[in-house]
């Protein structure tokens, strides 16, 4: 039977009952992973409301010359997911490559749920986000990046969710139409993501042109391995296989994995080439602090091992059939890739303004650590993906795969 | 009377000791930082006495009270004072030694030096504020 | 072209005074003020004078504002006394957590003269401000008449771009008013009440702080940026915001 047919012909009260149902059918590792999940969610969002109510002077870590901490770090790790994901997705649903089509549905969901997360995390880091409501709609700054960052993320969340809905439906048109419109929402909004940071002339560790394409590339990277993980988990949830395509399916997507992990590669080790060959002002010190200073456990072991080298390999290892080498690889890489996300935010922060002037105090990088709410936040976030994910696929009955084109 | 002598002793001892240990040869109190007028005013006994080999009584024979400050309360220290030849500037005329009016920050430490002398956190703070 | 515009404007100074051509040609050189960049090196520290007109960036082209408001800097007199900070804290009300102007400290050590020197920092009122421009509510603007970098705080998100964005780190977040804040050129405390300079200008013992209007050729900040004698510079011109806060020693 067709979700198409399932959802058209019912009635409130029996869809009500066929969900409950659905709910019902988890086993008990399912209901303890939703617990686990739900308790993440919770004590987020204590401390999001904590630190709001309360002054995140207070109960942050940050301050005024590293003004953004772990939660921007995340909001951009979610939100670069979030496009990857969708990116990925588009391959199969959008512009009709066979192989990359069993994924369409969930990974639309992953890509909202994925969104929501990094938006939820932001808001706890935004200072007044009432006023951001009123103001980002009735006194906008058209050069303003993080403006059309949080517009353009907006109206892919919207279109999304659309989409999302048009695919349940069944009507496949419409959702494919909404899809592009969320494809290229999600890639303005993304570079101008990078643009946040990329454009600001003062701050040169972000300085540069470089950015948004390195953004794109790597969230595209994480997006595979996203898809990847949820996917075999998603196998796991529904105790067999979920299509007769996906294992080719992940397979490819292991491809694209495998070629971004090389341009990402490629990125970073130019980059650090460029500043050992040069000394750039205010870039130097922050790639040295990464590859031999404070940064460097979290640089070498998080951005370069865990992101990169041993995802590469165990993706190379597993010749696209061995599942478990792949979930071990995409574990790891979305678990290195928050490190260098947070790398990427932090480090570009603790140079200080005046250091090229040689001040009093110039010469030593500034500290920033996370704070117990911030860290709980960030917890919050990844809780709430996952208790998402555990109740999408249930309530969409592990989203099963139509032919559509 | 016996009392009265004891105590006269006593005394006479006490202050003759006190007067040893501060006003032995080579001896004198810590950097002196001026709050007034402006805060972060630096002399260096060490400077003035070891290092240009100056003694006690280069200052403290009109110029100077033995107690640390106390130019503070007049009204006369301050930079046109100087010019005019007091405190500092019976020396620091750009004759003897160089002009009270020329390399500012050399004894003008400021609020940052003497947070630093003193121990007190005076950049930015790490994290919190 | 633009200069010749500027001259229109400006108030006759005498019939004795050259032609125009001469002038322009002379203010030219004068707006061609470079900047060197003001720290690194022994040299720059001990002198920085007859190193300066290396650049051709000129950070001063054109004033779009009038008054063009503006100070100079004359960093050598500067003690580090603080009342400037002190009397921007009392006029502006602003928290001890937080500061509107600060000072910092440059120690040189084996310079001959002296080994330390302070440098005050504020809000630069940049002409290409990119805290403005990076604001994704105009919470923050500059103000279309007299260039300074003012703050809308009812508009403020509270999302910190601004000091980020900021070179000159000019900015911080006030819990108070639940905005950034941010130096003014204290416009709302005085010079919108007919004050003709700044609470730290009028505080500074030692005549370090000259504040004025860089569009005025009778003004004192207009004459010592507009020469080339004495080095005139900006702190960070790399940024590329072209400051309106200048620096001399001198």
């Amino acid at each position: 039977m067709t979700q198409r047919a399932e959802t058209a012909g019912l009635t409130l009260n029996a869809m009500e009952s066929m969900l409950v149902d659905r709910l019902k059918s988890g086993s008990n590792a399912y209901y303890f992973a939703l617990l686990v999940t739900g308790l993440m969610m919770l004590a987020g969002a204590i401390a999001g409301l904590q630190a709001t109510v309360g002054g995140h002077h207070v109960y942050y870590g940050v301050s005024r010359q590293i003004p953004w901490g772990i939660l921007i770090s995340t909001y951009v790790y979610f939100a670069i997911t979030s496009t990857g994901i969708c990116l990925v997705s588009s391959i199969g649903h959008i512009f009709g490559v066979k192989a990359y089509m069993p994924i369409a549905k969930r990974a639309v969901f992953l890509s909202i749920i994925t969104l929501s997360a990094g938006f939820l995390v932001i808001a706890a880091e935004i200072k007044v986000p009432i006023r951001m409501l009123v103001y980002n709609i009735i006194s906008p700054n058209f050069t303003s990046n993080i403006w059309w960052m949080g517009a353009l993320y907006g109206l892919a969340l919207g279109v999304m969710i659309f989409e999302f809905i048009f695919l349940l439906l069944g009507k496949y048109k419409l959702a494919v139409a909404c899809g592009f419109v969320a494809v290229v929402g999600e890639l303005a909004a993304n570079s101008n993501l990078a643009g946040v940071f990329g454009l600001l002339n003062g701050r040169e560790f972000w300085h540069g042109p470089y950015l948004p394409i390195f953004f794109i590339a790597s969230g595209v990277m994480v997006g595979c391995s996203c898809l990847i993980l949820f996917h075999l988990w998603a196998e796991r949830i529904n105790e067999g296989p979920l299509h007769p395509g996906m294992p080719d399916c992940l397979s490819a997507i292991r491809k694209v994995a495998i070629l971004m992990i090389c341009v990402i590669a490629f990125f970073t080790i130019w980059r650090t080439v460029a500043t050992l060959a040069g000394h750039p002002d205010g870039q130097y010190v922050g790639v040295m602090a990464m590859l031999t200073g404070e940064y460097s456990l979290s640089f070498w072991g998080g951005e370069i091992l865990l992101s990169l080298l041993i995802p590469l390999g165990l993706y190379l290892f597993s010749k696209g059939t061995n599942m478990k080498l792949m979930l071990t690889a995409a574990i790891l890489m979305l678990i290195g890739v928050f490190f260098m996300r947070h790398n990427m935010v932090i480090v570009g922060q603790v140079i200080p303004v005046f250091q090229g002037l040689g001040v009093t105090g110039s010469t030593e990088l500034l500290k920033y650590s996370p704070t117990v709410h911030e860290l709980m936040i960030v917890v919050g976030g990844f809780g709430f993906v996952g208790f998402m994910f555990l109740l999408g696929e249930k309530i969409f009955n592990g989203y099963p795969v139509e032919d559509h084109h | 009377m016996r009392l009265i002598l004891t105590t006269i002793l006593c005394s006479s001892i006490f202050l003759l000791a006190g007067a040893a240990t501060t006003l032995a040869e080579g001896d004198y109190p810590e950097d002196i930082y001026y709050m007034k007028p402006v805060i972060g005013v630096v002399f260096s006994h060490q400077l003035h006495v070891e290092d240009n080999g100056m003694d006690c009584d280069s200052c403290h024979d009109g110029i100077f009270e033995m107690e640390a400050r106390l130019a503070e309360n007049e009204e006369s220290f301050t930079m046109a004072g100087l010019a005019d030849g007091e405190f500092c500037g019976a020396c620091h005329d750009g004759d003897t030694a160089y002009d009270a009016n020329t390399r500012c920050t050399t004894c003008h430490v400021g609020v940052i030096g003497y947070s630093r002398a003193h121990g007190l956190v005076n950049e930015e703070g790490p994290a919190h504020h | 072209m633009k200069n010749l515009k500027n001259l229109d404007k400006m108030t006759n100074e005498g019939v004795d005074n050259c032609s125009v051509e001469e002038r322009r040609h002379f203010l030219k050189m004068g707006l061609t003020v470079t900047g060197v960049f003001a720290g690194g090196t022994i040299l720059s520290a001990v002198s920085s004078v007859n190193k300066v007109y290396a650049s051709t960036s000129g950070f001063v082209e054109k004033y779009p504002y009038k008054p063009h408001y503006s100070m100079i800097m004359h960093i050598e007199n500067c003690i580090d006394c603080e009342k400037c900070k002190s009397a921007c804290a009392e006029t502006n009300g602003v928290p001890s957590y937080g500061f509107r102007t600060n000072i910092l400290e440059r120690q040189v050590a084996g310079a001959l003269d002296q080994q330390r020197e302070f440098i005050p920092v504020l809000c630069n009122h940049c002409n290409l401000a990119q805290c403005t421009r990076v604001c994704p509510t105009k919470a923050t603007y500059k103000d279309p008449n007299n260039g300074i970098v003012m703050m809308n705080i009812e508009k403020c998100i509270g999302c910190l771009s601004c000091q980020l964005g900021c070179p000159y780190n000019a900015r911080y977040f006030n819990e108070e008013k639940w905005a950034v804040d941010k130096c003014t050129f204290c416009w709302e405390s005085r010079l919108s009440k007919g004050a003709k300079t700044t609470g730290c200008s009028e505080a500074c013992p030692a005549g370090v702080r000259i504040f004025g209007d860089l569009s005025n050729p009778s003004d004192r900040v207009y004459k010592e940026v507009h020469q080339m004698t004495k080095t005139v510079w900006v702190l960070r011109p790399q940024a590329g915001t072209k400051p309106n806060v200048f620096y001399t020693r001198g």
